[in-house]
């Protein structure tokens, strides 16, 4: 979350150089650089708006969060497996992984959905994505407290209504 | 035994004396601009600190006036002194004329808006629109009959029938019963769960936009026309009154014929600045732009008064709700002056400054359906919020777990649809539910992707209609 927030303020810094050269040189008179400076003022403002966006979703998952973990695996839809050790914290709108910030049931019913929870023990496994493009998420959830996996488990159910599968307790 | 008066044609008659008063004096009227052109003294400062003072009344009123009885002694004393304060204008210019000016259009606008008590307590909601085309009209009738006398035999004779409206307004309205019929009192007695602010403020600026039409047409087409002063004071309005009457027995309540009639207008409205700059300057040029161009003004008026007489069901202060409405009435036609004479005192040719107002009337009509919309809407979701909290728990819950969408909601959605039918904003949502705003608002969407409905209005629309469907 944190290093989400500091790409966002790093682009905003880009925003506000590009836009003070272009400035710059509109005073002096160098159309070329102007040019050049407004093409680049235009990238970084669409860089800063998606930055802006990413920063938003990853906001509603922080203040939404039901877990947080040391490491989790991600399998993709075409099965490639991808091990990662940062935090990451699992809310009822989806994930942040480190940079890396996957939503669902943000948008509507177009949107990416949440479409299976299984836990036991050790894991955590969520399911999510459309028909075609499924993602599997896998995390050591280190949780001894079955009232508190119930606990989780009806979150779940209450906000996305997705029925967690808890097996091994 | 004595037949009792009529309530409801007693208030109409007499408001309609008041607002003939208004009309062919205190509001850019004939009588005003006759008297002062019998002096030949500069006519805007005086005419803009009555509209300005008018303004003023209007907004304030409802702030003071909080009862039937109050608004009837207010009346009372505000015709008395607006009696006397129009005795200045007997003679000749001097700093009263600016004074009396000044109460005149504070109290008329304290009186108008007054007007929303009874306009609400004397007429069922579903026939205000009659109410109110029938003031138009009177109204409208006794000022052609004293600006004919105004412009063609005396001003100050035109004054004096101003003044006789007056007093004859002020008699009859001493008649009025001040006690509410029992058509009003359930009205009266249920708090209303959302507010009409939002509402209330769509329909201003609906006004607004419209009444600018009127204002640059005070300034760009009359005094084009000025030479046809005969045919000029007694045709003006006659084309207003018509449609006036047209639309009060044209049922409105189906949405269609609302828009139908608005785009009639608007195209009535641009016909006429067209044919306005193609046309010349002869009395059957003046015929076809006014007709044109007050029928459009009647349907305009009688659209947002209809609304406005509607919204008085949904408070308890109608002084207030009808004053306001009326002030961007007010505030639309003073916009329009002062782009009018913006417009006409840059030294432009005729057809240019035609072009320009025309540009202008353009801009602002494309304006009117995407606001006409939102306010239907807004209005359609408030008297469904309100008729939703009268409802028994059975029926509530029916229409909140209703099956046609295109995805069940979830518990959590559920809840947050449970609370936007309560009226609340997504401030108190949040605070109700121990959740971020922003959280709030992804549930919000996610509502609105269900239903397949973009705003919280067209949601609140569709909840009612598939719950009246099944």
């Amino acid at each position: 979350m944190e290093s989400i927030r500091r790409r966002r303020l790093i682009f905003v810094w880009i925003f506000i150089v590009c836009i003070l050269f272009t400035l710059l040189f509109v005073v002096i008179q160098k159309t070329k650089m102007m040019v050049v400076c407004v093409l680049l003022s235009i990238i970084s403002f669409v860089l800063l708006y998606q930055q802006n966006r990413l920063y938003s979703t990853a906001k509603l998952i922080y203040d939404n969060r039901i877990l947080t973990v040391p490491s989790s695996i991600v399998t993709t839809h075409n099965s490639t497996e991808k091990r990662m050790t940062e935090e990451t914290i699992v809310s009822t709108f989806g994930l942040i992984l480190g940079n890396k910030v996957y939503k669902w049931g943000c948008d509507g019913i177009r949107g990416v959905r949440l479409n299976n929870v299984q836990m036991d023990h050790e894991h955590i496994r969520l399911i999510f994505g459309a028909e075609n493009k499924k993602f599997h998420v896998e995390l050591l959830h280190s949780l001894s407290d079955k009232q508190k996996v119930a606990e989780i488990a009806e979150k779940i159910r209450h906000e996305t209504g997705v029925q967690t599968q808890i097996t091994d307790w | 035994m004595k037949k009792p008066i009529n309530p409801r044609l007693l208030s109409v008659v007499s408001f309609s004396f008041v607002f003939a008063y208004l009309l062919s004096f205190l509001f850019e009227g004939q009588v005003l601009y006759s008297i002062i052109d019998v002096y030949g003294v500069n006519a805007h400062p005086y005419i803009l600190s009555a509209i300005i003072a008018h303004l003023a009344g209007l907004l304030t009123c409802g702030f003071f006036i909080k009862s039937q009885q109050a608004a009837k002694h207010t009346v009372a004393v505000g015709m008395l002194i607006c009696i006397l304060a129009t005795i200045p204008f007997f003679f000749a210019p001097s700093i009263l004329w600016m004074l009396a000016l000044i109460v005149l259009g504070f109290l008329a606008g304290w009186t108008v808006a007054i007007w929303g008590y009874s306009l609400k307590a004397f007429t069922l909601k579903n026939e205000r629109i009659k109410s109110c085309a029938d003031v138009l009209i009177y109204s409208n009738i006794i000022m052609i009959v004293v600006n004919v006398v105004a412009m063609n035999a005396s001003p100050m004779i035109g004054l004096l029938l101003a003044m006789l409206c007056l007093v004859i307004g002020s008699v009859l309205s001493l008649q009025l019963p001040v006690d509410v019929n029992e058509v009003t009192l359930t009205e009266m007695n249920h708090k209303p769960v959302s507010d009409l602010k939002k509402p209330l403020l769509v329909l201003c600026l609906f006004v607004v936009i419209i009444t600018i039409n009127s204002g640059l047409m005070y300034q760009v087409i009359n005094p084009a026309f000025e030479h046809l002063t005969g045919l000029v004071s007694w045709f003006w309005a006659l084309p207003y009154i018509i449609a006036l009457a047209f639309m009060r027995n044209f049922p409105l309540h189906n949405k269609m014929h609302r828009s139908l009639f608005l785009y009639i207008g608007m195209g009535m409205i641009i016909a006429a600045f067209i044919t306005f700059m193609l046309l010349g300057r002869e009395a059957i040029d003046y015929l076809v732009v006014d007709t044109l161009m007050l029928g459009a003004c009647g349907i305009f008026d009688l659209f947002w008064w209809s609304i406005l007489g509607e919204m008085l069901s949904y408070t308890k202060n109608p002084a207030k709700v009808f004053g306001i409405g009326l002030s961007a009435n007010v505030l639309g036609v003073l916009l329009g002056d002062v782009l009018g004479v913006i417009i006409t005192s840059i030294h432009l040719s005729k057809a240019e400054v035609a072009v320009m107002a025309l540009t202008v009337v353009c801009i602002t009509l494309v304006m009117l359906p995407p606001l006409n919309k939102q306010l239907l809407l807004l209005l359609k979701s408030h008297v469904y919020l309100n008729s939703f909290d009268l409802m028994d728990k059975d029926r509530q819950e029916g229409i909140l777990n209703q099956s046609q969408m295109k995805d069940p909601l979830t518990e959590r959605e559920q809840e947050v649809l449970q609370v936007i039918l309560s009226g609340k904003s997504n401030k108190e949502i949040a605070a109700m539910l121990f959740i971020t705003e922003s959280t709030v608002k992804t549930h919000v969407r996610n509502i609105f992707s269900k239903y397949d409905v973009s705003s919280r209005a067209e949601l609140i629309t569709t909840l009612l209609k598939n719950h009246t469907d099944s």
